[in-house]
């Protein structure tokens, strides 16, 4: 060890010691001047860097820059700590009640039906699906003549429907945009088209307004186990959970074969006799489906000796029930925000 | 369609299946006809049964009672009642002291004045039996009911009925043979049977009256058959068939019309029964209605006919609606004795075309729409006179008169291999063919791999090869069908424009404190007065439903204002005190010259401040500044530049309603609502607006400035300004004069601090401070440069008349 560093040594000890003893922002002025100041501790090693034999100046030199830094490093973190210290009583005086309400406008809700809408959409146009659209007010064309339903067939009676004074109507289902959109696009196909239906009834477990999501698939040598699994892709992704499924042999006049498909209750799983959402029957009827009729693919210009496919709607107030525990259809429409509200917390829960 | 289990019995032997009416209804249920409910009739009956009088004497006390002694095979037991209609040695049904009435009631003993009457006998009504005999009597059993029997094990009393719903397309499980046959397709290992009186009854004499001919000139009627019954005695029908007819939800006439009930719901062929002597002429035409032409139906109602319904008439009078309904003056009396059935085939689309524009949805009109199997019009008729025969003791042996056109005949269809595999991915041809068998669809033809069938008349549904591989599917059920995806994603798969635009609108109006709310597209009918239209303004004028539910929901909507409206009144009177927020988008319908009407896409919403605005931080109540900026936030952020320029509704406060503009193009209106409908909705205060979003359908993508590198100059300018003039009209000069400098200079900014009027501020004028920002993109400005510009800006103001402070 080299007398030199005996004495950086010692200055950086002396330092120390007196940082120790400092508690004010003056003491530490001082120190700051007795150490780094003109006539300080460091400027004098450094003076007498010229006295040391030239192999030892360059590194001693270095040895006294870095305790400087050191120094100056320490002086300021402990200037904050006893500035913060002294902040902090001030802030104390200042507390305020952060449980107060807070101030303008917080989050409004959605609607459950429209948040079930965008998120099948979403889910569907990650399977392939493009959004497809066509009137709420619509000929009796395309909502029934040419989904193989001519005027005195009677499943028009599944049906009720309004109608306007020239032989327009409020579309009864989704399916004309099947016919729409094979027009337009062609075939191959994947759309979903969601909307606003109507019929002629009103009770509680029907409203004359309701939403509805058509889909439909054209292709080659579609199978009814790519339905199949393609409902099972969509119900898993809305739900989040893998939920039993079952399907049922139906009818619908525009697929051939036609079935629809009951979900497991999504709140009592069949285990409640008196469950208000199915009734005790531990199932709940969401999508009615089949493979498209050959006169359907026809009626949209398509050679259904080329092409096949699928189509399904999908009740949306239905799963927007089933997933936010819904009971009564009719309070969707109404406009209500105490209701929607109610399922964030807007009301305050006593 | 109610289906009995008893009577299915006689159609199918079921019994060695060992089948629950719970799982034949599951099986039904999953291969196409929903069973919505099963009823045991006899509900919660036990320990009634059957008991003779022995012995019936008046009560000694009071003459409106009868005491009767009754065996019951197991003991005698005395019964009080007020009945009138039996006698000594009648049988009827008693329910004894602890028994059960279907109902649940239980019955005890009862003092009628000092005489102790032990339980009761029951009237039809009591056993659930509505409309089988008079409500106010016994009823009373025929002679082969023994003492102590069991009354569910007897005339079908106990039975199960199914309610199936039944899809449009099946016209042919309308019937209990129907659902016989559908019942062997889905259980190959039962069998068919055939009731007694459907066996073939010889029937080759000569019609003892006299009758012409039957005529078709219409071809819509397939076939048309008589048949003849004389001597028949019209009474009640046995009380078995009563019971039954009652379960299946007919109420029993006599036995001539209930024979013919009795048979459309056995085998599924509606039939008509009339007293040949109230036939206008002994002969039949089944003809095209003229247009224009009316008749008076059995209903009582004149209805108005077109050339697309058929008659049938006797001597030119119209008789009956044909398929729909019959006229009032041929039906059965109590004094007919020769009754005349008809049995007849009709088309679907001429039928279903009548009932559905009159409004008639009879039983025949039902089944004939739906296809009544063309074949039964023969069985069905020979059916119906043996039972005449049986029940009014009827001489039915005369042959039937027919007459024909072109009855439709099953086509053959057939079902390839790949078809099945491809749909089903299930491709077992052999055992295809015997599921199609047990359907009564048999295979005439087979090539291997691709086979042809022929579906019975009974099932003109079967006309293409999905209608084949759907009797497969039904059959095999889905649930154990594989799952897959599609082998191959479609490209460009794109949600579109306008969802994407519909999802931007409420993902912006939520976090700014919105619900969303969806309401009724229809609206009342007086929605443009209460709204004050114009009855000149397009939205005056909506589109109305033709046959509305009411009145209230009648109008299609041309505004969603009214819907935000009853949403704000709603959630008032619901008990909500704090702000409303609510916005919906959705399309308005309007009144098109060209394409009878459009349906533009709209959102609009509404804030109110609560009912009560008290809050620990001071009143935040909001104006129409607050609702601009959730209308600006919408529309800057599709890249759009939007402006407020002030406006005009006659629903909207005169002096606080601005125009929404767009780039340039008018598409909605903000602003508080008209203060007389504030109050007419009893609140104070509501701030509404209304965009037409199509065209904001694009988004525009923004363009992006780097911030200069260079320091602005910020300077402040305060003006006297006349109350008429605008901020944006200040602004605009502002601008101009900066402009009109001739510099090189930005103004990067021009920002409205203060706001000031009174004191020291001459009526009629506000003072408008602004905030100036000027920037180079070149160069630092120097403060000679700024003050040089800055002082130029103040003097062209000035001359442009401004009073600059």
């Amino acid at each position: 060890m080299t007398e030199e560093n005996i004495t950086v040594n010692a200055v950086r000890d002396s330092f120390r010691e007196s940082l120790a003893g400092a508690s004010t922002l003056q003491e530490l002025d001082e120190i700051r001047v007795k150490f780094t100041g003109k006539k300080g501790s460091l400027t004098q090693l450094l003076r007498s860097l010229g006295k040391l034999p030239p192999e030892l100046r360059k590194s001693t030199g270095q040895e006294v820059n870095t305790l400087r830094d050191e120094i100056e490093h320490e002086l300021d973190h402990a200037g904050r700590k006893i500035r913060d210290a002294e902040n902090e009583k001030q802030e104390i005086s200042q507390r305020i009640d952060v449980t107060l309400p807070a101030h303008g406008r917080t989050s409004g809700a959605f609607h459950p039906v429209l948040q079930t809408m965008h998120e099948i959409a979403d889910i569907m146009q990650g399977l392939g699906y493009s959004v497809a659209s066509g009137p709420e007010i619509e000929e009796d064309y395309y909502n029934f003549e040419c989904l193989n339903v001519p005027p005195w067939h009677p499943a028009r009676d599944m049906q009720d429907t309004f109608y306007f004074a020239d032989g327009t109507l409020l579309r009864t289902h989704t399916s004309p945009v099947q016919i729409r959109s094979m027009l337009k696009y062609g075939a191959p196909l994947r759309i979903v088209c969601p909307g606003k239906v109507y019929r002629r009834d009103n009770d509680t477990t029907h409203s004359p307004m309701f939403n509805q999501m058509e889909g439909l698939l054209v292709d080659k040598n579609v199978s009814f186990s790519v339905m199949k699994g393609t409902m099972s892709e969509m119900l898993n992704a809305f739900f989040g959970k893998s939920l039993r499924y079952r399907f049922r042999a139906s009818y619908f006049p525009f697929t051939e074969p036609s079935m629809e498909l009951d979900i497991e209750c999504v709140e009592c799983s069949g285990h409640d006799e008196h469950c208000r959402v199915c009734h005790g029957t531990g199932w709940l009827e969401v999508v009615g489906m089949g493979m498209v009729h050959p006169n359907v693919i026809r009626a949209g210009k398509i050679d259904p000796d080329e092409y096949n496919g699928f189509a399904f709607g999908i009740g949306l107030d239905r799963m927007a029930m089933l997933k936010y525990g819904i009971g009564d259809l009719r309070l969707l429409f109404d406009g209500n925000v105490s209701y929607f509200m109610s399922g964030f917390g807007g009301a305050e829960k006593c | 369609m109610l289906i009995s289990w008893e009577l299915l019995k006689n159609f199918i032997d079921i019994e060695p299946l060992n089948l629950t009416p719970e799982e034949l209804a599951e099986r039904l249920t999953f291969s196409g006809s929903e069973v919505e409910s099963i009823t045991y009739t006899a509900g919660k009956m036990k320990g009634v049964v059957a008991a003779k009088i022995n012995a019936l004497e008046a009560h000694p006390k009071d003459a409106k009672y009868s005491i009767a002694h009754l065996d019951t095979g197991t003991g005698i037991h005395v019964c009080i009642t007020s009945a009138k209609n039996m006698k000594k040695g009648d049988t009827v049904f008693y329910a004894g002291e602890g028994s059960i009435l279907p109902d649940g009631t239980q019955l005890g003993t009862r003092d009628f004045h000092g005489v102790m009457s032990y339980g009761m006998m029951l009237s039809a009504e009591e056993l659930g039996l509505h409309d089988v005999d008079d409500p106010s009597g016994l009823l009373i059993l025929p002679n082969d009911a023994r003492p102590g029997d069991k009354a569910e094990s007897l005339y079908h009393v106990g039975d199960v009925i199914l309610d199936v719903s039944i899809t449009p397309n099946r016209g042919d499980l309308l019937s209990l043979l129907g659902m016989a046959r559908e019942i062997k397709g889905l259980y190959p290992k039962s069998t068919l049977k055939t009731p007694e009186w459907l066996r073939p009854l010889k029937q080759d004499k000569e019609w003892s009256e006299e009758f012409g001919k039957i005529s078709l000139p219409d071809k819509g009627c397939y076939a048309y058959r008589l048949g003849l019954a004389t001597g028949a005695k019209i009474s009640d029908s046995p009380l078995t068939a009563k019971i039954d007819l009652a379960h299946l939800g007919m109420r029993p006439i006599n036995n001539a019309v209930d024979v013919t009930n009795y048979v459309m719901l056995m085998l599924g062929q509606p039939l008509h029964a009339f007293d040949l002597n109230t036939l206008p002429a002994r002969e039949i035409t089944v003809r095209a209605a003229h247009e224009g032409e009316h008749m008076m139906t059995l209903d009582g109602k004149d209805r108005a006919l077109t050339e697309r319904d058929m008659l049938i008439t006797s001597g030119g009078e119209a008789i009956a609606l044909a398929g729909v309904m019959g006229g009032e003056q041929t039906g059965i009396n109590d004094d007919t004795n020769t009754i005349v059935i008809e049995s007849a085939s009709f088309s679907p689309v001429r039928v279903g075309h009548t009932s559905r524009r009159l409004g008639i949805n009879s039983e025949a009109a039902f089944r004939f729409s739906r296809t009544v199997d063309p074949a039964l019009s023969k069985s069905a008729l020979m059916a119906a006179t043996t039972l005449i025969r049986d029940w009014c003791g009827a001489v039915v042996d005369y042959k039937p008169l027919s007459s024909e056109n072109d009855i439709h005949e099953p086509k053959p269809v057939t079902l390839t291999r790949k078809k099945l595999s491809v749909y089903l991915s299930w491709d077992n041809m052999n055992e295809a063919a015997k599921i199609l068998d047990g359907f009564g669809i048999s295979q005439v033809k087979d090539n291997g791999d691709s086979r042809v069938f022929m579906p019975p008349s009974s099932r003109p549904d079967i006309t293409i090869e999905e209608d084949l591989i759907e009797e497969i599917g039904r059959f095999r059920g889905y649930n154990e069908t594989e799952e897959r995806l599609p082998g191959e994603m479609p490209k460009r798969a794109d949600i579109g424009d306008s969802m994407r635009l519909a999802g931007f609108v409420r993902n912006t109006l939520i976090p700014r404190g919105y619900t969303e709310v969806l309401t009724y597209s229809f609206l009342p009918e007086d929605f443009p007065e209460k709204l004050r239209l114009n009855p000149d303004d397009i939205r005056a004028k909506p589109l109305t439903i033709s046959n509305p539910i009411s009145r209230d929901q009648m109008s299609m909507r041309t505004t969603l204002l009214p819907g935000l409206l009853s949403g704000l009144k709603v959630s008032i009177t619901s008990g909500w005190r704090e702000p409303v927020r609510i916005f919906e988008q959705g399309r308005v319908f309007l009144r098109d010259a060209e394409q009878s009407h459009t349906e533009p896409e709209h959102v609009a919403g509404l804030i109110f401040n609560g009912l009560d605005t008290r809050s620990p931080s001071g009143n935040r109540n909001e104006d129409f500044y607050s609702i601009k900026a959730d209308v600006e936030s919408l529309i800057t952020a599709r890249g759009y530049r939007v402006d407020f320029v002030s406006g005009h509704e006659n629903f909207m406060h005169a002096g606080q309603t601005a125009d929404i503009f767009a780039d340039g193009v008018k598409i909605g209106y903000a602003g508080r609502l008209k203060p007389a409908i504030e109050q007419e909705l009893d609140v104070s205060g509501v701030y509404v607006f209304e965009i037409d979003v199509t065209g904001l359908t694009e988004s525009r993508k923004p363009a992006f400035t780097p911030a200069s590198s260079f320091p602005a100059s910020f300077r402040d300018i305060s003006l006297l300004v006349a109350d008429t003039k605008s901020n944006d009209d200040v602004m605009k000069d502002i601008r101009q004069c900066v402009k009109d400098s001739g510099s090189d200079i930005t103004l990067e900014s021009l920002r409205l601090f203060d706001i000031y009027a009174g004191k020291g501020i001459p009526d009629g004028f506000r003072s408008l401070a602004y905030s100036l920002s000027y920037r180079s993109h070149a160069k630092t400005l120097t403060v000679d440069e700024v003050e040089s510009l800055h002082n130029g800006v103040r003097e062209s103001l000035k001359a442009k008349g401004y009073v600059v402070r």
